[in-house]
């Protein structure tokens, strides 16, 4: 009996035709007790979410023949009748177990080094364990596959850094100040970018958020809705006395901020540390503030170039973490 | 085992402190990226064994070793290299060791100079416990002002990354730069304060006959140290002076410790009864 694996991901196909094959939760042991029934599969797994739909099986036929099969059933179960190209792949082993590994390890996803990738495989399996669709051979596969994730999450770098814009920036508060819970922010322009990173540095401990917006009533809903207070946007260069985190986006053509307003605002603080995120296109803040003293600025392209070196780092460990998911692979094989 | 003496000793802790400086570079040229501990107990080894250099030393003399200059020396590099150890146990400052096993090592090598170390004779040139007060607290505020000048180097390497934007900045496991300010003010404070009380005792100690405190190098320089230490903290503390400007200071300030302490010693009568 082997493992093999048929299914499609963001790398083979488009959103359009993943969501054709996706798997309610409700659904996913009905289908599974029919992969059964057919006799295809002796055992079986369905990983359903927005980037991939996967089927794990353990069978006893031939593994080229049970992976047309299974296809087969694939296409038939969600009655798709459009001809197909490679959208689909499929691997028996020892592919279809490093492939398992691999996303299991976030090196198939999207975001190389996620781990929102291992929560969901986890659930699939249990799903399909507590419905007793697993046995031997699945089991060992699945619990190894988690093992070896684990493993590469602290041997390796894969899952270190920010890549988006806002956790980069978050991670910026963190290397500048001892504990986020003690520095208040000012959110200037209640845009959709400036609230996610405000709600990023919120889970990391900030407590305190100043909202403020040319439109006072979206001043205030936001305000409300990160837990805040709202100011007019007049009055914002007052909170600079105690806000130590600004995040900017502003629709405002010209700069708000610049080295002759802050100057003055910096000595008034008693040159504490500030960081200023720029995130608005036009920017809203001079350049020219990053020389004074005490003062980090930020604008969108720095937070992106930090978020793709990350990413670009992950890579790089891409290869390492394979040989380690090549090793353990062979161990699972060979231990059989 | 009586050719081995506290000397001997010394050397190896010295060789420790090398090897510890060695791997300071690797882990500078890698961004100190891995949170890690070889470091740290390449330096306690050479700690160790300089406790033991100083400890026979001082079962010799049956006092302090705080007699000559190597002793002064090697006792303000073990202020230093203690310090460090007790500091690196905190939260993200195990690259501490890899800032300070430079400084211990370069100034060890130096200590080693036999015309340092000469023989004590009859007599140590220091007894009492007064004066052992006065060389043992001022050597520890040069410990303290040495490690605070290890934490400002730290702070001026992470605010430079993180002003222009650099990934180490992000990427290095050292502390915030927040905590790092705290840090070198805190242990400045502490080795002020100590330098005061090192320079009170001193002033208590009887005079030689024809010896004049304020016309000694030793006793100048040491005046002149402490009115630029506390002219760094007053304007830190009172007048907000940038901390990148006092961290640049306290970083000149301890190099400048460092470089002169030897001469004036050399040339102070005061110290060379």
């Amino acid at each position: 009996m082997s493992v093999v694996v048929i299914g499609l991901s963001h790398r083979t196909s488009p959103v359009e035709l993943r969501e054709r094959f996706a798997f309610a939760d409700e659904t996913i042991p009905d289908a599974l007790a029919a992969l059964r029934e057919s006799g295809i599969a002796t055992e079986a797994a369905i990983l359903s979410t927005c980037n991939r739909v996967e089927i794990y099986a353990a069978t006893t036929l031939a593994p080229h023949a049970a992976c047309a099969e299974i296809k087969k059933f694939l296409i038939a179960h969600h009655a798709f009748e459009r001809a197909l190209g490679d959208e689909i792949y499929s691997f028996a082993e020892p592919q279809s177990l490093n492939h398992l590994f691999k996303v299991a390890s976030g090196l198939d996803s999207m975001v190389i080094g996620e781990t929102e990738i291992f929560g969901q495989l986890k659930d699939a399996y249990e799903l399909a364990l507590a419905h007793q669709h697993t046995g031997a051979r699945l089991n060992k596969a699945f619990q190894r596959a988690f093992n070896v994730a684990k493993h590469i999450r602290t041997a390796t770098n894969i899952q270190r850094g920010s890549v988006s814009v806002m956790s980069a920036a978050v991670e910026l508060a963190e290397k500048i100040f001892s504990s986020l819970a003690e520095h208040e922010v000012l959110v200037i322009g209640a845009g959709e970018t400036s609230e996610k990173t405000a709600r990023a540095l919120q889970s990391r401990g900030v407590k305190k958020i100043t909202v403020t917006n040319r439109s006072p009533e979206r001043a205030a809903t936001l305000a409300a809705e990160l837990g805040g207070r709202a100011v007019p946007f007049e009055h914002w260069p007052e909170e600079f006395e105690r806000i130590d985190i600004a995040i900017s986006s502003t629709a405002a053509p010209q700069h708000i901020l610049d080295r002759a307003k802050l100057e003055p605002l910096m000595k008034r603080r008693k040159n504490r540390p500030l960081l200023l995120i720029d995130i608005a296109v036009p920017r809203d803040i001079d350049p020219a503030v990053n020389s004074l003293d005490n003062v980090y600025l930020y604008n969108v392209d720095d937070l992106q170039s930090i978020a793709d070196d990350y990413l670009n780092l992950r890579k790089e460990e891409v290869a390492r973490c394979e040989k380690i998911i090549a090793e353990k692979v062979a161990a699972l094989i060979g231990a059989r | 085992m009586a050719w081995f003496t506290d000397r001997h000793c010394f050397l190896l802790a010295v060789i420790f402190y090398g090897l510890s400086t060695l791997y300071s570079v690797f882990l500078w040229r890698k961004g100190f990226r891995r949170d890690e501990w070889a470091n740290y107990f390449l330096l306690a080894a050479g700690v160790a064994l300089h406790t033991l250099a100083m400890f026979k030393r001082g079962m010799t003399l049956h006092s302090c070793p705080v007699n000559n200059l190597y002793e002064a020396t090697t006792f303000l590099l073990w202020a230093l290299g203690l310090a460090c150890l007790v500091y690196s146990l905190l939260p993200r400052f195990k690259f501490l060791a890899a800032f300070t096993a430079p400084v211990l090592f370069t100034v060890g090598i130096f200590a080693l100079m036999p015309s340092l170390d000469p023989p004590h004779g009859l007599k140590p040139e220091f007894s009492g416990a007064l004066r052992s007060l006065h060389a043992a607290t001022i050597l520890q505020s040069y410990g303290a002002f040495g490690l605070a000048a290890v934490a400002a180097a730290m702070f001026l390497m992470q605010q430079h990354d993180l002003k222009f934007h650099k990934l180490r900045a992000l990427l290095s496991l050292l502390p915030s730069i927040q905590r790092l300010e705290l840090i070198t003010l805190r242990l400045t404070l502490t080795g002020f304060a100590l330098f005061t009380i090192g320079l009170v005792t001193g002033s208590q100690l009887p005079r030689p006959v024809g010896d004049r405190y304020f016309s000694d190098p030793k006793v100048i320089w040491s005046a002149l140290m402490w009115l630029v230490y506390l002219e760094l903290l007053v304007a830190r503390l009172f007048f907000g002076r940038s901390t990148r400007r006092f961290t640049i200071g306290i970083v000149i300030a301890f190099v400048f410790l460092l470089l002169t302490f030897g001469i004036t010693n050399h040339f102070s009568s005061l110290h060379n009864q």
